[in-house]
């Protein structure tokens, strides 16, 4: 099997979360070292393993992108736009409540992979009285309000 | 043994409320629901229902995850069947004869020879879960510190090795989940690690990680993807029933599914995925009407039916009595376990044996809900697993926000669990392994512990890591479940290919879907 290019990725983020960690580790007392240490170590042998194994399926094999085997099908403006929306909708979740950026979120998503606007309000009313009911009313979970309603409220 | 027939004869009482008995239909009707939407998986599906179970008692909750595990498991051969994509990779081989049946205009016979198959697979598997669950939930009083730190490794090895394409990569996953798990204060000094916030003081929530490493993340994988239409569900006007006849060729094949779907399961790394392949394999091997595979055979339905869901009672046993679960599902349920702030292991059949024996008879009494819910709502089930990719986005997206908010009522719980989603995202798109993330948040605590008292008692001698039978007797555990990976890839490899020459059926293509 040829080596991916992208694995160099994955190995650079493990090398860094063990550095990160290891320079966190040394600001310990020696006694809450111990078992950080052996993580760090344990996690640092096996990607350091796995390099070896990528370099030699390079020489042996060659190397290829991987890129269109890890990406394949990828839509990246669904995608993006789904993602950034998911962060918003937590942004928003803070500051108007859950109830209001819920039916936001929903609808923006919804209407932007091109489903209908009366099947879009089905689902946001089939999904906030799911929440009402199981959430709020069943299990007694009271959801964010937001700090611009609280102090709108106010 | 009396004393135990009595704790079976009260887990039903128990089991037999009304709370209870609502609980059962409840999680049955969402995991066949999760289970036949081939965009969701039976992993994330419990995931997601974590939070819910969180006020309910422990068994209530334990009741409620198992119903959606069964029920998931079952749902996949509903999409399977009628619309050529399995719900769920363990009705994979499901879909070969399934679907060709309903070519032939015998849907209904098909769902209820699935249905049927199902019910009796889970059934018996709940005989080795009463048999084999308190013997080696026995075998665990003789561990101390050490052989605790080498369980939590074997778990580890595992989980790690099987569930990834490259062993190396599943152990780094597990390695990183170890990490992650020593973030929040030391539990026997008490020293801040890795905090960045007062947040972290108790560590990183298990729940939250559960819900973003396989429900959150899973929503990034279906927005990726062009958004398809799927395949119209064959609307089917046969009766839902099998003859006399029918019914006792099936049953040898169910005996013999259910033996093999129970051992897959009790083995650690296996899990349905391989076991509804072998059950099929075999139900041919031995079937006297060879022909009538690739064409359409009850046997091959009920043969793969009947060993997936015999996995499930199975896996539950080294599960709640060793504390190592086989499989995604399982480990998603220990979490459940954990968060109720159960042990697996020695106490669940002793300090709460009540609570683990209602469980067990909930478990039994799911498999009528099953067959029930099954039989009668397989039409409307049917028309759901067509549900848009469009539509299930948003939707799981908000379930895992109000999932990850209930359990402390922090908007920094579901911050929390949107990092796990999009961690989990690019390690499922690297073939890194999130199970063993999971797991590792799990067993990282019990090892720690295990090692850190240890060596404490041996003052920092390391020899007392191989100081007994039992700490040797798991060493060579981990060394084979490290290689475990290599059998077993191609154990399903070659079911796989003995399927794919038995029908002439393109697994490929009925495996390809990405799910935890």
């Amino acid at each position: 099997m040829k080596m991916k290019k992208t694995d160099i990725g994955v190995v650079a983020f493990m090398y860094i979360v063990c550095a990160y960690f290891y320079y966190h580790m040394l600001q310990l007392k020696a006694s809450s070292q111990t078992y950080p240490r052996f993580t760090i170590i344990l996690l640092f042998g096996l990607t350091t393993l796995y390099l070896v194994q990528m370099i030699v399926a390079a020489k042996k094999h060659g190397v290829e992108s991987g890129v269109d085997v890890v990406f394949k099908d990828f839509q990246p403006k669904q995608f993006f736009v789904c993602l950034c929306a998911t962060i918003l909708y937590l942004i928003c979740i803070h500051f108007f409540g859950f109830y209001i950026s819920t039916v936001l979120f929903m609808a923006v998503v919804l209407l932007y992979l091109r489903i209908s606007p009366l099947v879009t309000a089905i689902v946001i009313a089939v999904i906030v009285a799911l929440i009402y009911f199981a959430f709020q009313k069943f299990l007694g979970v009271k959801l964010p309000v937001g700090t611009v309603i609280k102090a709108l409220r106010k | 043994m009396l004393e135990t027939l009595s704790l079976m004869g009260a887990g039903f009482l128990n089991a037999l409320t009304p709370i209870n008995l609502l609980m059962m239909a409840g999680g049955v009707a969402m995991g066949i629901i999760i289970g036949c939407m081939p965009g969701l998986s039976a992993a994330m599906g419990v995931a997601l229902m974590l939070p819910m179970t969180f006020t309910m008692k422990p068994e209530t909750g334990l009741i409620v995850l198992g119903a959606i595990y069964c029920g998931a498991i079952f749902g996949g051969s509903i999409s399977a069947i009628l619309i050529h994509t399995p719900g769920t990779p363990a009705s994979a081989a499901t879909a070969i004869e399934g679907y060709q049946m309903t070519l032939r205009g015998q849907a209904g016979k098909a769902l209820f020879t699935a249905c049927y198959a199902s019910f009796w697979g889970g059934l018996l598997s709940c005989i080795s879960l009463y048999f084999f669950s308190p013997l080696l939930a026995k075998l665990t009083l003789k561990f101390m510190s050490a052989e605790y730190f080498w369980l939590s490794i074997f778990g580890l090895t595992i989980i790690a090795g099987v569930s990834s394409k490259s062993i190396v990569k599943g152990l780094m996953s597990g390695a990183l989940g170890l990490l992650i798990s020593t973030i929040g204060l030391d539990p026997i000094t008490g020293v801040k690690r890795f905090m960045p916030s007062s947040y972290f003081a108790e560590g990183i929530n298990t729940t939250c990680a559960l819900i973003g490493l396989f429900s959150m993340s899973q929503v990034f994988i279906l927005a990726e993807k062009k958004i398809k239409e799927r395949n119209k569900a064959t609307k089917f006007t046969d009766k839902m029933s099998l003859t006399r006849e029918e019914r006792r060729i099936i049953r040898p094949t169910i005996f013999r599914s259910w033996i093999i779907g129970n051992l897959i399961g009790i083995l650690p790394g296996a899990g349905a995925s391989i076991a509804c392949f072998l059950g099929y394999n075999t139900s041919r091997q031995f079937s006297k009407h060879k022909e009538q595979f690739g064409k359409g055979s009850i046997e091959g339905v009920a043969g793969s039916e009947a060993a997936n869901n015999a996995v499930t009672g199975g896996s539950l046993i080294p599960t709640l009595t060793l504390g190592i679960p086989g499989e995604s599902v399982t480990a998603v349920l220990m979490g459940g376990l954990v968060i109720q702030g159960l042990t697996p292991g020695p106490e669940l059949f002793g300090k709460y044996a009540p609570m683990t024996y209602t469980f067990f008879a909930g478990f039994v009494l799911v498999q009528f809900f099953m067959l029930g819910i099954g039989l009668l709502g397989c039409r409307g089930f049917a028309q759901i697993s067509r549900l848009s990719d469009a539509i299930l986005i948003p939707c799981v997206t908000v379930l895992c926000f109000v999932g990850s908010y209930a359990i402390h009522k922090n908007i920094m719980d579901m911050v929390v669990m949107l990092v796990f989603g999009i961690l989990g995202y690019l390690m499922r798109k690297f073939d890194l392994n999130t199970a063993a993330v999971v797991l590792a948040l799990i067993l990282g605590p019990i090892g720690e512990k295990g090692l850190r008292n240890a060596l404490r008692t041996s003052r920092g001698s390391i020899s007392v890591l191989f100081s007994s039978v039992v700490c040797w007797v798991l060493i060579a555990l981990c060394i084979v479940g490290i290689l475990s990976p290599l059998f077993m890839g191609k154990l399903e490899k070659k079911a796989e290919k003995e399927a794919e020459e038995n029908s002439g059926a393109d697994i490929d293509q009925l495996t390809e879907e990405d799910s935890v």
